[in-house]
């Protein structure tokens, strides 16, 4: 897979990022180290020690907010890649400009640590939100399958307690602002008329998901209108074909009754780790058939936002 | 910091390597891909020799089978399990009966892994620390294993800046007052002599050995024999301790490696004659942190350099020498060049008073 250089991948929640220890994430097969300096700021590098390729998510964050790889003890900086100290050298004050990582651009915004491989683009502005549940799934699904998945049966990645996800939608695939907006209709789960003899559905599921990184907004909302629950889906490929995917989710408006209870208790939505093949295999292809074409074209006719002009 | 500032063991054989044309550039080091390199015509270390018995156990050499039994009492190395059905091909390093030449010297077994005709004990390794006729309590013996490229093992143990930082709970931290180190090679060996003054003492020393003193000068040599992928690590540590390591790095296949380790603490008191030498699992177990991931990284060339350090020049060379080894193995170029079976107590500096056989 040819990986976008200049989009914002988010690739881990903000509590994931500490000082504690470095973390171990990928783009594509790119893999990322991210740690939090002493300033609190994440910092982002390629998890691979330019001394003698160990992995840097192996070494520890120094109390001045440098990585220090395990193996021999080179510590970098985080904002240019530099190379700062080497242990049986502590004298020697500055290192040639080579001697460096590779440093990433990182964002943080509504608790996503986003990272650019192109250090050179600026970051998007997200709105801040609150957010009550948060989890991390990693699935054995390429990050297309992924999506396809989520367009032709949202069912085989995640579930939303109490909600029936129907295959009937409300609007297919389409381009709205720049992404790609379907709206599908949703049951009460329990005792109701099978789907393809009811009416009126009591509830849909608003799904908008960015065209580069397949970053998805959920939104279900009632007959009435009323958003009831909200979540941010944030697949990105990993290692090995894996789409890692942190995702946050917040409550809306009270729905009333043991169905609305049942909404909000603890979490509703649970984000699968594994799919399940035999259902998978024989979900048709049918909302996706269109989705790549879309996506395509929304790309190709993408105006660059004003950040992203940088790079190109 | 590119540089490597490093000799020939002699002086005056300056026409294997540094200024002949057709040898290994220092560029070369970056492009070190470790899993390519096959050598050949060498005896390998496969078994502390009390491994082997009557009932055949099985090793492996870049992915060739070894089956190991005795015969009498007499070490057989051969191609084929005794009740295996032979089939296949011979291999062109067995004899027509499909048996390798196979030899017990050290306490351990070492099976010749190249043209059987031209196997001769004159290459095998010079272990000066170790009983020619083996028996050594089997406590000072153990096999490590890793999951990484025989080289990769060898350049981290050549390159002891690690050491002070991976290993800094058994061996000490970086702390000294003055540290050099210096390189000799030759076409079959690399040997690298570190010494500190004054550096952080050992604390596997201080809690084993009772060395009171918070500092110790620490005189480290690294030894590489090429071809053989054997190594001695030998520390002489003042205040403590005298420790020669036999640390071979057996290629079973091109990215995993068997060592049959020998550490002869004969000379130390009881505490530290035991403990020891099971530091070794401790210490290969982080070293192998490393190791493991670092390995994979190495398996194809790439354009992109690595960084290296004063420190590292050891390993560079090492680089190099194995290169140009298996350079000259690839034009069809076996023979020994410099004599690895001669007594290497000198270079190593061992204090032969304590190693009488
Ligand atoms: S590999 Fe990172 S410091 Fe040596
Ligand atoms: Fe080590």
């Amino acid at each position: 897979m040819s990986l976008n250089q200049d989009a914002w991948w988010a690739v881990a929640r903000s509590e994931e990022v500490t000082s504690e220890k470095p973390l171990s994430v990928d783009i594509g097969d790119q893999p990322v180290v991210l740690w939090r300096d002493n300033q609190g700021i994440a910092r982002a590098m390629e998890d691979r020690c330019p001394h003698r390729r160990a992995p840097l998510s192996l070494g520890c964050v120094r109390d001045n907010g440098w990585i220090q790889c395990g193996y021999h003890g080179w510590s970098f900086d985080g904002e240019t890649g530099r190379l700062k100290e080497i242990p049986n050298m502590k004298d020697q004050q500055r290192f040639p400009p080579v001697y460096k990582a590779n440093a990433f651009g990182v964002t943080e915004q509504a608790g996503l640590v986003r990272v650019c491989l192109n250090p050179n683009v600026a970051a998007p502005l997200v709105a801040a939100r609150r957010y009550d549940y948060c989890g991390t799934a990693n699935v054995s699904l390429t990050h297309r399958e992924y999506l396809n998945a989520l367009y032709d049966d949202p069912s085989l990645l995640f579930s939303i307690r109490g909600v029936h996800f129907t295959s009937y939608l409300m609007a297919e695939l389409h381009e709205e602002d720049g992404k790609l907006v379907m709206e599908r209709s949703c049951q009460w789960a329990g005792m109701h008329w099978p789907a393809h003899f009811v009416a009126e559905f009591p509830l849909t599921l608003l799904t908008k998901t960015d065209p580069v990184t397949g970053e998805t907004e959920l939104l279900l909302r009632d007959d009435e209108f009323r958003s009831l629950f909200h979540a941010v889906l944030a697949p990105v490929p990993s290692a090995r074909g894996v789409t890692a995917v942190r995702w946050r989710a917040s409550q809306g408006a009270r729905y009333p009754g043991l169905r609305g209870a049942l909404l909000r208790g603890i979490n509703p939505l649970t984000v699968f780790s594994s799919v399940n093949g035999t259902k998978l295999r024989t979900t048709k292809p049918s909302v996706s058939m269109n989705g790549e074409d879309l996506r395509e074209a929304i790309m190709e006719g993408a105006q660059p936002s004003p950040g992203q002009t940088a790079a190109a | 910091m590119l540089e490597v500032a490093d000799r020939p063991t002699s002086h005056d054989d300056v026409s294997t390597t540094n200024s002949g044309k057709g040898t290994i550039a220092l560029n070369a080091v970056n492009h070190w891909v470790p899993h390519d390199i096959v050598m050949r015509d060498t005896w390998f270390p496969v078994a502390h020799n009390y491994s082997v018995t009557g009932k055949p156990v099985r090793r492996a050499v870049y992915s060739h089978p070894i089956f190991l039994w005795r015969e009498n009492g007499v070490v057989v190395a051969s191609e084929n399990h005794p009740n295996e059905k032979v089939v296949g091909e011979k291999s062109q390093y067995t004899d027509a009966r499909g048996r390798y030449p196979v030899m017990e010297h050290y306490g351990v077994v070492w099976v010749w892994f190249g043209n059987p005709l031209a196997a001769d004990p004159v290459h095998l390794p010079s272990l000066p620390f170790l009983p020619p006729k083996g028996g050594l309590p089997r406590h000072m013996t153990s096999t490590v294993r890793f999951e990484c490229a025989a080289p990769i093992s060898l350049e981290n143990l050549i390159d002891l800046t690690h050491a002070d930082f991976l290993h800094a709970d058994v061996v000490g931290d970086e702390r000294s007052d003055s540290e050099t180190v210096e390189t000799f090679f030759d076409s079959e060996t690399v040997t690298m002599v570190r010494t500190c003054t004054n550096k952080s003492v050992a604390p596997v020393m201080k809690f084993f050995s009772g060395i009171k003193q918070p500092t110790q000068n620490v005189r480290q040599v690294i030894r590489i024999y090429l071809r053989s992928h054997c190594a001695i690590a030998y520390g002489r540590f003042t205040p403590g301790d005298d420790v020669p390591l036999f640390h071979p790095c057996t290629p079973e296949t091109r990215d995993r490696t068997r060592m049959e380790m020998v550490m002869n603490t004969t000379n130390s008191d009881l505490l530290f004659r035991h403990v020891m030498p099971k530091a070794g699992y401790k210490v290969s177990r982080q070293d192998s942190y490393m190791t493991s991931p670092q390995s994979p990284r190495y398996m194809r060339d790439t354009d992109r350099k690595d960084l290296h350090s004063k420190f590292d020049q050891a390993g560079q060379r090492y680089r190099m020498a194995m290169m140009e080894l298996a350079d000259r193995q690839a034009k069809g170029d076996f023979a020994y060049r410099d004599n690895v079976s001669a007594d290497c107590s000198e270079i190593i500096g061992l204090r032969k008073e304590l190693f009488q056989f």
